[in-house]
């Protein structure tokens, strides 16, 4: 039955950890890079700062995945002081954590101490954007499609290997849905499968993908803020299964030359006074709607790569004949382009978006996307033509989609229509981060000639992305 | 060879001896562009290039030279090539095949008072035009408080900056305000170091983390005039 929230009243918090023999929550924030950040708090303390949250300080929002803080901009919303802000819980995510007795996890935003959501948080940007959605008379629905790679080697040792030469849990060759494959990684997911339930996570399937150790989780659709904290608890989930087995996992959009790890994204549209399906008309073409839905989406893709694409090293995945998307182009059913639009019946119309790339923050992932189709219904956008071609290897002239990481914020920066959605103090924290990020990766160590992944960026992004 | 490189200021000091006209008349002659999305080196050499050229003698220099220089950090990846063709400079990312002359430098200690000096291969070969190089690339310096002062004219109006600094050389005693009102912030060094600063040769954030140069006020102002040093850097104060 989904989607499976549970909304908790702060007064039966305490009952609720009694029942579920919790002494220690623990926080799960997201920060703009997408990290996990938070606390492990004693219930008592957890309970005594009901509803508002416990403290955190806002620096985690100014470090990078290397640990250095972002130290060339000041936002609007930070304190002089390295001060603290709340971790203010939505306590219809209070989840015992699986393999941890006396453990429980919730989901958190991140707010100032008036009580007012940063305006940069990935939660709350996501959640404002569903408002506005809902404001237009719509409900989401979504579900995500993860991408990660399983390797034999404990993530210490992967560490010592420098997160090189590591061992597959599956077969090297490029072959993907290999059922052979799939028996070699069913012992880890037949663990993690349960512990995705506990968490109350549907997956409608897995299987084996095409690169070494590659896997493909697909989430049942539920409503947007869900399907994103699902992305961020599966990960959770795997990471620490890991360390349990003595495994290590990755979500970095291209740790090797073979095929990359990606966030695709499936939404649709339900009428909100009855869950009418919306994105198809009565003679089962696409609806006014969805035209415009669809034109906004496909307009903003390339000022909405830099937030789909978030490192240096997710522009090695935007290669062709490769699955990730290189154009803003659009199709039925066709995974060669950016968004892949599927209408074969009302119920199941919807909308894929496949540039995300694994290492993407799946709350601000869909935000954008979600502002791209808000854009394009308030300005009557219309889509282009379908595409008829492959969407590789084709020549300029093309819609193809900024390959790096300055020319992608450039783009976001100068974007009037997403910023009056997601909002001028996220995309300009965003710019400004991007901008960072590019510093760090040549004044670092980085090196922008080599043609493959560099150590540079598997030592920032391989366990963190 | 001298080895402060990264000297993109040097015009600085002249905007007093010649007129802004007579600077864009000389740039004129001498045009450089870089690539599409050029690294951080890239912009930085390009901004070298084009405060030496503001200079009447390295303006003249640089119009008459031929051939391919690289400069590469000796301590990390970044290397980027220019390619001089009688005023028109190309800066490109990589060392190209063709290079003529080859400057390898440790970037992080080139603006010690006594840097190591650079590694220079081809010199022997091509020495009119290695000569030439050492000569674009090191235009001289301006006085820190001279430097400060374009800083502040580029910088002031940013959003986030102090209304004023104040900057003291703790070997002279020398004070220079620059704006007014409050709150304001203080930057303190020795003349070396503030020359190096607002001479565009570095970063205040990592000059503070050095303990290179000291700081009173805000993280906010601390972080905005951060990243002006940066922006001026890669791109020249008229950027910031």
């Amino acid at each position: 039955m989904y989607p499976r929230t549970h909304p908790i009243a702060v007064d039966d918090v305490e009952a609720w950890l009694d029942a579920h023999a919790i002494t220690w929550v623990r926080t799960d924030g997201i920060t703009v890079d997408g990290l996990v950040v938070g606390k492990h708090l004693h219930r008592a303390k957890f309970l005594n700062a009901l509803p508002a949250g416990n403290a955190i300080s806002e620096i985690v929002y100014g470090m990078d995945l290397g640990g250095a803080a972002h130290f060339s901009w000041w936002p609007r919303w930070r304190r002089d002081a390295l001060g603290d802000f709340v971790q203010r819980p939505d306590l219809s995510t209070l989840r015992a954590v699986p393999g941890r007795a006396g453990v429980a996890s919730v989901m958190v935003e991140h707010h100032d101490l008036e009580g007012a959501p940063i305006p940069v948080c990935p939660r709350a940007c996501l959640r404002s954007v569903i408002d506005q959605v809902s404001a237009a008379g719509y409900r989401v629905l979504a579900a995500f499609e993860l991408e990660g790679m399983l390797f034999a080697d404990p993530l210490p040792v992967a560490r010592r290997k420098g997160f090189r030469n590591l061992t597959p849990m599956s077969h090297p060759a490029p072959i993907g849905y290999s059922n052979f494959n799939a028996a070699q990684l069913a012992p880890f997911f037949d663990q993690l499968l349960p512990r995705l339930d506990a968490l109350g996570i549907a997956i409608e399937g897995w299987h084996d993908e095409a690169a070494p150790g590659q896997f493909e989780l697909n989430f049942a659709p539920t409503d947007a803020l869900t399907a994103a904290d699902s992305i961020v608890r599966t990960k959770q989930a795997i990471r620490e299964l890991c360390l349990d087995l003595g495994h290590t996992a990755t979500f970095m959009a291209k740790p090797s030359d073979a095929y990359g790890n990606g966030l695709h994204v499936h939404h649709s549209l339900r009428a909100i006074e009855d869950g009418t399906p919306v994105l198809l008309d009565d003679d089962g073409d696409m609806s006014a709607l969805m035209r415009h839905w669809l034109g906004g989406i496909v307009a903003t893709m390339p000022a909405a790569t830099s937030i789909l694409l978030p490192t240096i090293n997710s522009y090695r995945r935007l290669v062709g004949w490769a699955a990730a998307p290189t154009t803003a182009t659009w199709a039925e059913d066709n995974k060669s382009t950016g968004v892949r639009v599927l209408t074969r019946s009302p119920s199941s119309a919807r909308i894929e978006h496949r540039l995300a790339g694994g290492d993407a923050n799946p709350y601000l992932v869909l935000a954008t996307v979600l502002a791209g189709g808000l854009a394009g219904l308030t300005d009557g956008d219309a889509p282009p033509p379908a595409l008829t071609v492959s969407g590789w290897g084709l020549p300029d002239g093309w819609p193809h989609l900024p390959s790096a990481i300055r020319p992608a914020s450039d783009l976001l920066e100068r974007d009037a229509r997403l910023r009056t959605y997601l909002g001028d103090d996220l995309v300009d924290h965003w710019v400004e981060s991007r901008k960072w990020e590019w510093l760090m990766f040549h004044t670092t160590g980085g090196d922008p000639t080599a043609a493959t992944v560099t150590d540079w960026e598997l030592a920032r992004s391989f366990e963190l992305a | 060879m001298e080895s402060r490189v990264w000297n993109w200021t040097a015009g600085w000091g002249q905007s007093t001896r010649c007129s802004r006209a007579a600077n864009y008349a000389r740039m004129a002659a001498v045009k450089i562009s870089t690539e599409p999305d050029p690294p951080p080196i890239v912009r930085i050499l390009a901004t070298t290039l084009r405060r030496a050229a503001e200079h009447r003698q390295i303006a003249r220099t640089l119009g008459g030279m031929r051939g391919v220089a690289a400069l590469r950090s000796s301590t990390d990846p970044q290397c980027a090539t220019m390619r001089f063709d009688r005023g028109t400079i190309v800066v490109d990312r990589g060392v190209a095949d063709d290079v003529m002359v080859v400057i390898a430098t440790d970037l992080a200690t080139m603006n010690d008072p006594n840097p190591p000096k650079p590694q220079v291969s081809g010199a022997l070969r091509h020495p009119a035009f290695a000569l030439a190089l050492a000569k674009v690339l090191a235009p001289p310096n301006d006085t820190w408080s001279d430097g400060a002062q374009r800083f502040w004219t580029a910088t002031a109006t940013h959003p986030g900056m102090p209304p004023a600094i104040e900057i003291v050389d703790t070997d002279t005693g020398e004070r220079l305000l620059l704006g007014g009102g409050e709150p304001r912030v203080e930057v303190h060094g020795a003349t070396h170091w503030l020359t190096v600063l607002f001479s565009g040769n570095s970063i205040l954030g990592e000059e503070i983390l050095a303990g290179r140069i000291r700081f009173v006020g805000a993280l906010e102002h601390l972080a905005v005039l951060t990243g002006r040093t940066i922006a001026g850097m890669l791109d020249g104060a008229s950027e910031s």
